[in-house]
C-alpha cells in the first residue's frame, strides 16, 4: 500500500489539459481552424489587391497610325493626347485612375474589350465601345473628359491664356461637413466591428456547443461515473470549461495573429493600431462572454445522456445568442440607437453588443464600467447555479432529466 | 477497514437498501451476491461517492470517508464507461492522474498496468477499436492503475474469457494477500465466488439476508442433507426415527432432511440396524444452492 493522498484542489487542471488537448489533435477542429484562415485570407487578400481602394480602369483611345489626317473614327496623335490629358484630370477629381492606352484600326482594340484587358474604347466620334457594358464611373468620367476638352478648345478659341484656361477648370476639391461629428476611420471601424462581431459570435456559440457536447459524451460513454469517483462534479465542470475556454482563446489569438501578419505584408489594413485593438477587444469580451454562457452550456448538456437530444436543450441558448447576434448586426449601423445600448448592458447580449459599440467609438465610459460589472456579476450568480443542476443531473443517465430533478437531487 | 453502516437508500417510492451494514476487512476478498434488482450497484455507488445515501454511512480505517479518501480507490461500475476515441494508455494515464498519481508515476503505472491485464500491444489503440474482451481488461485497469487502497468491483467477471478470469482472479488475490487491500466485488458466477472469496455477503431486496465465510453460511443458513445407501434394508426404514424425512431417493440411496434436534449418529445407528451401509455423508450445499434456500425463503 502506497500513502499517496495529495490534495485534490489542483485536479481540475489535470482535466482542462486532458480537454484542451483531445481537442487540439481533434480534426474537425483543424478543419474548422483552416476553413476560418481561409476565409480571413480571402477578405484580406481582396481588400489588398482586390476593386476594394481607388477604382481603376483600361481604357483604349483609337489613333491614326499613319500620323495623317484623321479619319472617321481615329484621332489624330495630337488631338489623342489632348483628350488623354483631360481624361486623367477628369479620372483624379472623380478619385479614380484611368490608365490610357492608343489602340488603332482596323481592330481598334476590339480583342483586348473580348479578352478583358480593356474595359471600354474610345473613338474620334464619340462612341466607347465596350464588350457587354462600360462601368458606369468610367462613362461619366470619359464624358466629363470630352466636355474639358470642348471647354479647352472655346476658351484658346476665344483668347484665353493656357493660365485662364487652368483657372476656369482646376477648382479645388470641395469640402466636407457634416452635421453630426464624422469618424474619417468610419467605414475601416465597421468592418472592424462587423468581423468582430462574427468571430465572437462563431467563437461563443461553437466553444459553448462543445463544452454540453463534451457534458454529453462523458454521460453517453458512462465514464462520468469513473471520473465522479476520483473527483467532484464541481471540479469535472470546472476543468472542462476551462480547458474548452482556453482552446478558444489559442484558436483566437492564432487567426488573429495570422490575419494581422497577412494584412501587414500585403499591405490591406490600414490602422494597423486600431486593428490590434479590436483584436484584443474581441478576445477580452470572449473570455467575459464565454464565462457567462459555458457553465450554462454545461448544466443543459448534463440533462439529456445522448448526443441526439444536445439540439433540444441548447435551444433556449441558441435563441439568446442568435438574438443577441443580430441586434449587435444592427449595431454596426446605428451604434447609438436604443435597442443597442440596451443589449450592451444587458449581461446576455453583451459580450456581443458592447464590442461593436466601442470598436465604433458610440460607449462612453460609464456605459462600458456598466456593461462589464453586470456582466460579471451575473456570471458569479450563475455559476453556481449552474453548478448545481450539473451536479445533480451528471449522474442521473436515461432519459432527460427535468430541470425541478436535477436541483433538488445535488447537495 | 472498509465499512458499510447501515446504508439505506429509495428511489421515489422504491426501497433500494434497508439498512445495509457489512464491513471488507484488510486483505479479505468479499464476494458481494444477490438477485437482479436487490441493491448491489446502488451499495457499491454509496461506497463510491456516486450516490448519496439518505442514512447511514461508509467508513475507511473507522472515520467516515471523504472525497480525499474515495479518491484512493478502486471502482469499476456496473455500466463499463472509458472515452471511446482516446487511446488506452493515455486513458489509464490520465485516470490516474486523476486519482492523484504524478505524471511520471502515473505513465509508469498505466505500463505496468497493461501488462499485468494482458493489454498491452493494444495500449496505443483507440478504446473502441478493441473487442469487447479487451475493453474489459482496460477497464479493470483503469480501476487499478493508481494503486488503489480498496477496490469496489460491480461485475468484473462478466464478460471475461477463463483466461481473462483466470489473471483478474490472480491480481484479485495478489492485491489482497501482498497489499493488503480489501476487495468486495459482485457476481453471479457463484462457483467463482466460492473458489476466490473469503467471505460472502447475500442481499436480498434491500435487505442483508447472510453473511460470513461460506462455511458460517452452510452452519448457520443449510438444511441439513444427508446421502445414505443401506442394502437389505426395507423402504422407509427411516420413520423409525422423528424429525427425520424423505427429501429425494435416487440411485438406490436416500437424501434425508433432519431437523436440528436430530443427531447423525442415531441416523447412522438405525441404519446400521437397517442394513449394510454403503454409503454415509453429509451433503455440502453449494453456494448456488444456498443463494436459491436464502433468496426464495
Amino acid at each position: 500500500m502506497n500513502d499517496i493522498r495529495p490534495s485534490d484542489r489542483g485536479v481540475w487542471r489535470v482535466v482542462a489539459m486532458r480537454d484542451f488537448w483531445v481537442r487540439l489533435r481533434d480534426k474537425g477542429f483543424v478543419i474548422s481552424t483552416c476553413v476560418t484562415l481561409a476565409v480571413f485570407s480571402v477578405f484580406i487578400l481582396v481588400r489588398a489587391y482586390g476593386g476594394v481602394g481607388t477604382p481603376a480602369y483600361d481604357l483604349g483611345i483609337v489613333v491614326d497610325r499613319a500620323g495623317g489626317p484623321a479619319t472617321a473614327a481615329a484621332y489624330a496623335p495630337a488631338q489623342a493626347s489632348a483628350v488623354t490629358a483631360q481624361i486623367e484630370a477628369a479620372a483624379s477629381s472623380a478619385l479614380a485612375d484611368v490608365r490610357v492606352v492608343e489602340v488603332h484600326p482596323p481592330d481598334a482594340g476590339r480583342d483586348r474589350l473580348r479578352e478583358g484587358s480593356l474595359d471600354g474604347v474610345l473613338a474620334a466620334d464619340g462612341i466607347l465601345e465596350g464588350d457587354a457594358d462600360v462601368p458606369t464611373q468610367l462613362r461619366q468620367i470619359v464624358q466629363a473628359a470630352l466636355v474639358r476638352d470642348r471647354i479647352v478648345a472655346a476658351l484658346e478659341a476665344a483668347g484665353a491664356t493656357e493660365a485662364e484656361v487652368d483657372a476656369a477648370l482646376n477648382v479645388p476639391a470641395v469640402t466636407l461637413r457634416t452635421l453630426q461629428p464624422r469618424d474619417p476611420n468610419r467605414e475601416e471601424n465597421g468592418g472592424i466591428a462587423f468581423i468582430g462581431v462574427l468571430l465572437l459570435y462563431g467563437q461563443l456559440f461553437g466553444y459553448g456547443v462543445w463544452v454540453a457536447t463534451g457534458v454529453i459524451e462523458e454521460k453517453s460513454s458512462r465514464v462520468v461515473e469513473i471520473l465522479l469517483s476520483a473527483i467532484r462534479p464541481r471540479q469535472l465542470m470546472a476543468g472542462k470549461i476551462l480547458g474548452i475556454g482556453l482552446l478558444g482563446i489559442a484558436q483566437m489569438i492564432f487567426i488573429a495573429a495570422f490575419a494581422m501578419s497577412l494584412a501587414a505584408i500585403t499591405g490591406a489594413l490600414k490602422l494597423p493600431a486600431t486593428a490590434l485593438g479590436a483584436a484584443a477587444l474581441v478576445l477580452g469580451w470572449f473570455v467575459l462572454g464565454f464565462a457567462f454562457y459555458s457553465s450554462l452550456f454545461a448544466a443543459a448538456g448534463s440533462l439529456v445522456s445522448r448526443m441526439e437530444e444536445l439540439q433540444n436543450v441548447i435551444v433556449p441558448l441558441n435563441l439568446v445568442i442568435l438574438v443577441s447576434f443580430f441586434i449587435s448586426i444592427g449595431a454596426v449601423q446605428d451604434p447609438g440607437s436604443t435597442l443597442a445600448v440596451v443589449a450592451s448592458l444587458l449581461p446576455f447580449s453583451a459580450a456581443l453588443a458592447m464590442p461593436v459599440r466601442i470598436v465604433l467609438g458610440s460607449a462612453t465610459l460609464p456605459q462600458i464600467v456598466l456593461s462589464v460589472s453586470l456582466l460579471i456579476g451575473s456570471t458569479m450568480l450563475l455559476i453556481p447555479l449552474a453548478g448545481r443542476l450539473y451536479a445533480g443531473a451528471v449522474l442521473r443517465t436515461g432519459s432527460r432529466v427535468k430541470l425541478r430533478d436535477a436541483w433538488r437531487s445535488a447537495t | 477497514m472498509l465499512e458499510l453502516i447501515g446504508l439505506r437508500r429509495s428511489f421515489d417510492d422504491v426501497v433500494a437498501l434497508d439498512d445495509v451494514s457489512f464491513a471488507v476487512p484488510e486483505g479479505a476478498i468479499v464476494g458481494f451476491v444477490g438477485p437482479n434488482g436487490a441493491g448491489k450497484t446502488t451499495a457499491m455507488r454509496i461506497a463510491l461517492g456516486v450516490l448519496e445515501p439518505d442514512a447511514g454511512e461508509v467508513r475507511w480505517h473507522g472515520e467516515p470517508v471523504d472525497a480525499r479518501v474515495r479518491r484512493r480507490f478502486g471502482y469499476m461500475p456496473e455500466e463499463r464507461g472509458l472515452y471511446p476515441k482516446m487511446r488506452v494508455r493515455e486513458q489509464l494515464v490520465y485516470l490516474a492522474r486523476l486519482h492523484g498519481l504524478p505524471a511520471g508515476y502515473a505513465a509508469r503505472r498505466a505500463d505496468e498496468i497493461v501488462a499485468t491485464m494482458g493489454v498491452e500491444e493494444r495500449a496505443g489503440d483507440r478504446v473502441e477499436s478493441l473487442s469487447l474482451g479487451n475493453q474489459q481488461r482496460v477497464q479493470l485497469a483503469a480501476a487499478l492503475v493508481h494503486e488503489p487502497d480498496a477496490l469496489v468491483l460491480d461485475e468484473p467477471f462478466s464478460g471475461l474469457d477463463p483466461v481473462g478470469v483466470d489473471v483478474l482472479a490472480g491480481v484479485l488475490r495478489r492485491q489482497a494477500q501482498n497489499h493488503g487491500v480489501p476487495v468486495v466485488f459482485s457476481s453471479h458466477q457463484l462457483d467463482l465466488v466460492e473458489r476466490l472469496c473469503d467471505a460472502v455477503v447475500l442481499i436480498d431486496r434491500g435487505r442483508i439476508v447472510a453473511s460470513g465465510t461460506i462455511d458460517e453460511l452452510r452452519a448457520s443458513r443449510a438444511r441439513r442433507l444427508l446421502r445414505v445407501e443401506v442394502v437389505g434394508a426395507a423402504d422407509g426404514w427411516y420413520d423409525a426415527l422423528p424429525g427425520v424425512t424423505l427429501e429425494a431417493e435416487a440411485n438406490g440411496g436416500v437424501a434425508l432432511l433432519l431437523d436440528d434436534d436430530v443427531d447423525e449418529q442415531r441416523v447412522l445407528d438405525l441404519a446400521r440396524a437397517s442394513g449394510d451401509v454403503l454409503h454415509f455423508t453429509r451433503v455440502r450445499p453449494s453456494l448456488a444452492e444456498l443463494f436459491r434456500e436464502v433468496v426464495s425463503a
